[in-house]
């Protein structure tokens, strides 16, 4: 299953890699929400998941791109949040997310929630 | 800001924590507890806010925040069940009593016939109807027709009822294990790549899950949207070890993209009713792809005839079948989420509740958190008084830069002490500001004219102190308007102006905060306290007591002086009250009257409650230390300028005044001192300005002292307000003035 992370974070990049690719997800990285929009249009991902406060295109915009095109209606995007930003996690809804993540993951949580949203 | 302003956000502040308090009420009554404090502290939250709605004429609030409490005092008077759906809409109740709030703080209007469902079902259950189904059709998003609607209706309509039946039956077994999961996914689910089958999946996880899909909504085939969604499902999900939390969670990603009801049913009461409109052949679902291509041409589609099994369905179905007979042992325990939505229906509440949450200035802190930081400062502040008085003049001279540093943590200190007791401290108006609505409605039913003044609302007193104010004071301004103030009748009979005055000032007084309730009314009537005192054995027949001393009878236990009861000052209870509410904190009240010219109550409560400026004195061999706020003066004096009085006390001339001398020696019994020694005279006030000389035989200076509760760690004694601990390790006893005094006589009489 491939995995498409989207964070202009180094840091929240490589422990989602980690994480992920632990537990058997092949991982694709973006730095913005233009470079996962290249991904994606190249790339078949069977998730997303993206941070919202990202430098050119923000995560809102990004999910706004996914849902609009009409090959990614039904990719599961997950907002990567925290516990304080619950208006950018709903105005992430609002764009077309699926769920969210609430950071810092734990790695447990992080694998339960795609398997919520993936088949 | 207007005064109406500054009430409103009191006001809205209030709501806030009401709001809060509501949702941990309901947080126990879901698991189960109905206990009545639990009722009634949601009672008294819903009516609290519907008062404070009615004084500022938020009307929609008021009519939803009435049919609440209506529903809510049957609920207590047993007339009605609280079953788990009367449960779930409550807690829909509280959020829509936060949107009112919300929309009233900012100033915004709600549609008109917001909350009404609502509200129609709090009437229609108080009158002892059953609540009607959870997820009302009309709700549905989607414009879909008759043809196939009105079919399916016309046979589900009486399944339905009789499926309500089995919801409403009787009182239900806290944890039955078997729960009822009414699932309608609204379009935006699917259009967020959300997919049912995913949650059923998880659901299945929890437990022995049973999904059966609902067809009712199912339009005409021509009439079906590309994007439409039709299909909702009923799911039993019977697991003994499964929370409603947990539930719920799985539909986190969902919420407000779904209709969605969890109740824990008993599973005998389950059969009967659900059946009929469903599909009760779990394992052969049908989907929506699978509806499409075989529909009949004419455009009925039989709900109940699935062509063929969706293949991840019939799996899912297998799976929870294999699981069935397994489950529940590997269940595995899921962490209960930190915040939840609690409505049963989970329809957005839309921006109300976004800005709700970021809605509040301030951050509740729990106040025992705050005491052990008033306390730790407290003993700072002690510990650095104690350093720097053991600097003398060599170490002094010898360490300057210690000296220089001491002075600065004295400064530092000081100031951390003001900023924690500033943290506890509000201004009095958040309790004076109810008191004008009182005065107007008490003017109304004694059919008297009453104005009501009011001076320093903005002195600030400690919050658990403000907290205990409301009654005593709401007690103390009944009494006034009840008793006191005149009838305008006989007001103008007496040369009064028509309309009576109660004024309610607030003041810092040293250490003190005084409060004082003054009427311009008869006064109160000695000779009818006294005959009364008298009848109930309050006072000896012979006993002879000056005015001041009748006046203070009013707050004797059980005292009233009205022979018919009003409905105004209560039936005996309350100037009682007042006295034993304010001792509670540490405070007193003293009385004065003026026959035909007013009655005066002062309130007399300490600015904080933990720490104390004290006299450290010394009796016989023991410290004890005197609330500096009640010394006046200390002299240096010989045993013998004591004059004896006939009743057998003590008495000591200060310019020209008498004043009662209490030998603390002697008064706790530690002994007699020589005669010729010489000692020290600490001239009190106790209450009223009356004075008191406390005879010690030491003064050793002046320090603050952290307060320790002799109730709490031993039990309380006359005379002794507390205990604390010296900076040398030593126990102190604290010196209760007023009650030294006001035992005196008692011991007299005995």
């Amino acid at each position: 299953m491939r995995v498409l992370t989207v964070d202009d974070s180094r840091t929240i990049l490589a422990m989602l890699h980690h994480t992920l690719s632990n537990a058997g997800f092949e991982v694709l990285q973006a730095e913005d929400g233009q470079r996962g929009l290249d991904v994606l249009a190249r790339e078949k991902v069977d998730v997303v998941i993206t941070d919202i406060n990202m430098p050119v295109m923000d995560g809102i915009e990004f999910i706004k791109h996914v849902r609009s095109s009409g090959a990614h209606q039904s990719l599961p995007i997950l907002i990567l949040t925290t516990e304080t930003s619950q208006d950018k996690r709903d105005q992430g809804r609002a764009a077309g997310g699926t769920g969210w993540i609430v950071k810092p993951f734990d790695p447990e949580k992080l694998i339960s929630v795609i398997h919520r949203v993936v088949h | 800001m207007s005064d109406l302003d500054d009430f409103k956000a009191t006001y809205f502040d209030e709501c806030s924590e009401l709001l809060a308090e509501l949702e941990e009420q309901f947080a126990e009554i879901e698991h189960g507890d109905r206990s009545n404090g639990r009722l009634n502290a949601v009672f008294r939250a819903i009516h609290s806010i519907k008062g404070g709605a009615g004084a500022f004429g938020f009307s929609g609030l008021v009519g939803f925040a009435h049919a609440y409490e209506t529903l809510l005092d049957k609920v207590r008077e047993g007339g009605v069940k609280l079953t788990p759906e009367a449960v779930a809409l409550c807690i829909r109740a509280n959020d829509i009593v936060a949107d009112f709030v919300h929309a009233a703080r900012v100033a915004t209007d709600l549609p008109e016939d917001y909350g009404a469902d609502e509200k129609g079902r709090f009437t229609r259950l108080a009158a002892g109807e059953a609540p009607e189904d959870e997820a009302p059709i009309e709700d549905f998003d989607i414009d879909f027709v008759p043809v196939m609607a009105r079919i399916a209706r016309a046979e589900a309509e009486e399944p339905r009822g009789a499926s309500l039946d089995a919801f409403e039956a009787p009182p239900l077994p806290p944890e039955s294990g078997q729960w009822e999961i009414r699932f309608r996914p609204h379009g935006e689910l699917y259009a967020r790549a959300n997919d049912p089958l995913l949650l059923f999946r998880e659901l299945a996880s929890l437990g022995e899950l049973t999904v059966r899909a609902v067809l009712d909504a199912t339009p005409a085939l021509a009439d079906f949207e590309p994007f439409g969604v039709y299909c909702a499902w009923e799911l039993t999900l019977v697991s003994p070890t499964v929370t409603e939390t947990q539930i719920r969670e799985v539909f986190e990603f969902v919420e407000g993209n779904c209709e969605l009801s969890v109740v824990e049913v008993q599973p005998l009461a389950m059969s009967p009713g659900l059946p009929p409109l469903l599909i009760d052949e779990p394992d052969e679902l049908p989907s929506f792809s699978d509806l499409m291509p075989e529909a009949p041409a004419a455009g009925l589609m039989p709900p109940a005839e699935p062509a063929a099994p969706l293949p991840s369905f019939a799996a899912l179905a297998e799976a929870v079948q294999a699981e069935a007979s397994v489950r529940p042992a590997g269940v595995p325990p899921r962490p209960e989420p930190t915040a939840r939505k609690t409505v049963a229906t989970a329809e957005p509440a839309g921006e109300p509740e976004v800005e709700r949450r970021n809605g509040v200035q301030s951050i509740r802190v729990d106040l025992d958190k705050v005491d052990r930081v008033v306390n730790m400062v407290g003993e700072l502040v002690i510990t650095q008084s104690m350093l720097t008085q053991q600097m003398d003049e060599t170490l002094r001279v010898r360490y300057q830069e210690l000296v220089r540093g001491l002075e600065v943590l004295a400064q530092t200190t000081r100031g951390l002490q003001d900023s924690v007791m500033a943290i506890r401290a509000q201004p009095v108006k958040s309790v004076f500001s109810r008191m004008p609505r009182l005065a107007r409605e008490l003017a109304q039913v004694t059919h008297k004219k009453i104005r009501l003044e009011m001076i320093g609302e903005n002195t600030e007193i400690d919050k658990t102190v403000i907290e205990q104010l409301s009654d005593p004071l709401t007690h103390m301004i009944r009494n006034s308007a009840d008793h006191g103030i005149e009838t305008p009748e006989q007001r103008l009979a007496a040369g009064k102006s028509e309309t009576g005055v109660i004024r309610l000032s607030a003041e810092q007084a040293g250490g003190n905060i005084l409060i004082v309730v003054e009427d311009d009314g008869a006064g109160i009537n000695r000779d009818k306290v006294l005959q009364v005192a008298r009848q109930r054995g309050v006072v000896e027949a012979d006993e002879q007591l000056s005015d001041e001393q009748i006046d203070q009878l009013i707050f004797a236990p059980g005292f009233s002086t009205v022979d018919a009861v009003t409905d105004i000052s209560g039936r005996g209870v309350g100037m009682d009250v007042v006295l034993s509410n304010i001792k509670k904190i540490g405070g007193s009240v003293h009385v004065r009257s003026w026959a035909g010219r007013g009655t005066r109550m002062t309130l007399r409560l300490p600015l904080t409650l933990a720490v104390l400026d004290v006299m450290l004195v010394r009796v016989s061999h023991n410290p004890y230390v005197i609330p500096l706020s009640s010394i006046v003066e200390t002299m240096q004096c010989a045993r013998a300028s004591f004059e004896r009085v006939p009743s057998g006390g003590k008495v000591l001339q200060v310019r020209g005044e008498y004043v009662q001398v209490i030998d603390l020696c002697e008064r706790f019994e530690l002994g007699t001192p020589a005669d010729d020694k010489t000692r020290f005279v600490v001239l009190c006030e106790a209450e009223g300005s009356v004075k008191v000389a406390l005879i010690v035989d030491d003064i050793i200076g002046q320090q603050q002292v952290v307060i320790k509760s002799l109730e709490e760690n031993f039990e309380s004694i006359e005379g002794i307000a507390g205990g604390t601990i010296l900076g040398d390790g030593n126990v102190a006893l604290i010196v209760d003035v007023q009650g030294l005094k006001s035992a005196k006589p008692r011991r007299h009489a005995a």
